[in-house]
């Protein structure tokens, strides 16, 4: 029983506080961690990246080797690297780098640290931001509500695939696809077998949690050639399980839900300022007027919302 | 009747809910006002209690009702009058996945559209929409009658045990051992007896019945055969 929510903005303002209400809205629905992506801005050039460190002791060595990996892949760090320690072990961090020659090969050499660092968004636009407790905590930790964008996703986790980690937490980044983030509602009873396909195409998968794979399925399905719509509606087939999920790009959200209609999925849309959430009440702390509600109940749902267009949702 | 305004708002909703039982002790009517979509409003209260609710409210609305009167202006999220055993609640607009899952009485009425598995396991009491019910509604209900007057989705009346299913309008696909009867005059004389009270009698209806196969009932899980029907 988690919590989602997707929000757009129809001019860019303040995302993150949205997305920190929508979450908030929707705490109970899930205490083991919180997540946000955030599409700021986008850059021309260069990348942000967002992670973790499993040891804060090693915080130094850990991003040296960070760099030394970027630079054999003609990259380089932008600016000093902004770093969040507390009483945990683990630390966050925020990377601005430069262009690598080939952002897939460097996923795949920064994967190598895995075991030590964990890089959890790339993009131009996207930033992941997740760490373990609730909506407050993580947004004051991490300064969420500051962040300024056009439209973003949030997730609250009751952990039930996989343990309750800050690595394990939503959003997921679909690496190593830039701006591409997932969350969901759900559980997928095939991951496994769907998974392994994957890994044997060259995909990696640093959790054992469930959701990671949607992200990368779905992305997979576009670089095969589908439409996101396209892949969105295949989905609902070729995954199994019960779920509802919400994937964006740099050019909205995109949404299925499994065909058993299990879990919901709640939308206020007006004119392309938009609130979707789990739950009515949570999208009521955005649009606090009585005011049309669609309710996506049924089964085999899909649908996609542009940033700056009207509701395509099916 | 004296009425109480009740201010939703964030107040912590054991509060709200208690500021409604001594309204309903003191015999006072309630508005309800500043819902927000907020969840487990109104739930447990007693005979003779009347709330109208401005606006939308969230899961579980009039839950564990015991004969109150309860009107919701527009939507309600899931699980409208779970368990309820007596009393009409009313919705003005839509309501969300499984209205009315395992009520034992008294009736519910929505002026709209109802969310998919309407009605599931119910035991008892009715539940009249005015629009269409969604996938999937009637499951496994026990007893009491979910009467749909404009048509019904995907997969209804899916395995029904006593209780009925009555569609008036298309429907989507049949669940699982349904059986769709005839009706006689008598059942339909008791069908608009339910909504005679609502002003929804209409004599040129074209009801579908939907009843139990009576086949799941006796599942064989050893009979092959048995299992093609799932």
């Amino acid at each position: 029983m988690c919590g989602i929510a997707g929000r757009i903005l129809s001019t860019p303002g303040t995302v993150g506080r949205d997305l920190v209400n929508l979450m908030d809205a929707q705490k109970h629905r899930g205490a083991d961690s919180t997540g946000f992506a955030v599409y700021t801005a986008p850059r021309d050039t260069g990348y942000v990246l967002r992670g973790m460190g499993f040891d804060k002791n090693k915080l130094d060595h850990d991003l040296d080797d960070v760099q030394h990996l970027l630079k054999q892949n003609g990259g380089d760090l932008l600016g000093d690297p902004v770093i969040l320690t507390d009483a945990n072990k683990h630390y966050c961090f925020r990377l601005e780098i430069s262009d690598p020659k080939d952002l897939t090969a460097w996923v795949r050499d920064a994967d190598t640290l895995c075991d030590r660092i964990e890089i959890q968004s790339c993009g131009r636009s996207l930033e992941i931001i997740k760490d373990i407790g609730g909506a407050e905590e993580v947004a004051n930790k991490h300064g969420v509500r500051d962040m300024i964008g056009s439209h973003g996703l949030g997730h609250a986790r009751l952990a039930t695939e996989s343990s309750v980690l800050p690595n394990a937490s939503h959003p997921f980044w679909a690496r190593p696809f830039s701006d591409v983030a997932i969350v969901h509602n759900g559980q997928i009873t095939d991951y496994f077998t769907q998974r392994d396909r994957l890994r044997r195409q060259g995909y990696q998968f640093l959790t054992e949690n469930d959701s990671e794979l949607i992200a990368v399925w779905v992305s997979d399905q576009m670089q095969a050639g589908l439409t996101m719509e396209q892949a969105l509606k295949k989905s609902i087939t070729s995954i199994d399980g019960v779920f509802t999920f919400m994937i964006a790009t740099q050019d909205g959200i995109g949404f299925a839900k499994d065909r058993f209609a299990m879990k919901p999925l709640v939308v206020i849309d007006q004119a392309g300022d938009l609130a979707a959430a789990t739950e009515e009440q949570a999208v009521r702390r955005v649009f606090a007027e009585e005011s049309d509600v669609i309710n996506h109940d049924g089964p085999s749902l899909f649908g996609i919302w542009g940033v700056g267009n009207r509701s395509l949702a099916a | 009747m004296t009425e109480t305004i009740i201010d939703v708002g964030q107040r912590h909703i054991r509060d709200i809910n208690q500021d409604m039982q001594a309204a309903a002790a003191r015999g006072e009517a309630m508005r309800v006002i500043n819902t927000l979509s907020r969840h487990n409003l109104g739930v447990g209260l007693p005979d003779a209690a009347h709330l109208s609710f401005e606006g939308s409210v969230g899961y579980y609305c009039g839950g564990l009702n015991t004969g109150a009167r309860i009107e919701i202006e527009r939507n309600c999220g899931w699980a409208l009058g779970e368990g309820m055993a007596k009393g009409h609640i009313t919705v003005g607009g839509y309501a969300g996945m499984s209205c009315g899952a395992a009520m034992i009485g008294g009736t519910i009425h929505v002026k709209g559209n109802a969310g998919p598995r309407c009605g599931v396991a119910m035991k008892g009491g009715n539940i009249v929409v005015e629009g269409k019910i969604g996938y999937q509604s009637g499951f496994m209900a026990h007893a009491g009658k979910i009467i749909a007057l404009g048509g019904a989705g995907a997969s209804c009346a899916d395995a029904l045990w006593q209780g009925e299913v009555w569609v008036a309008g298309d429907v989507e696909s049949l669940g699982v051992d349904v059986d769709v009867i005839e009706p006689t005059a008598e059942e339909v004389a008791e069908v608009d007896a339910i909504l005679d009270p609502l002003g929804l009698v209409d004599s040129s209806r074209n009801w579908r019945k939907m009843v139990s196969g009576q086949r799941l009932w006796f599942f064989e899980s050893r009979d092959a055969n048995a299992w093609l029907m799932i």
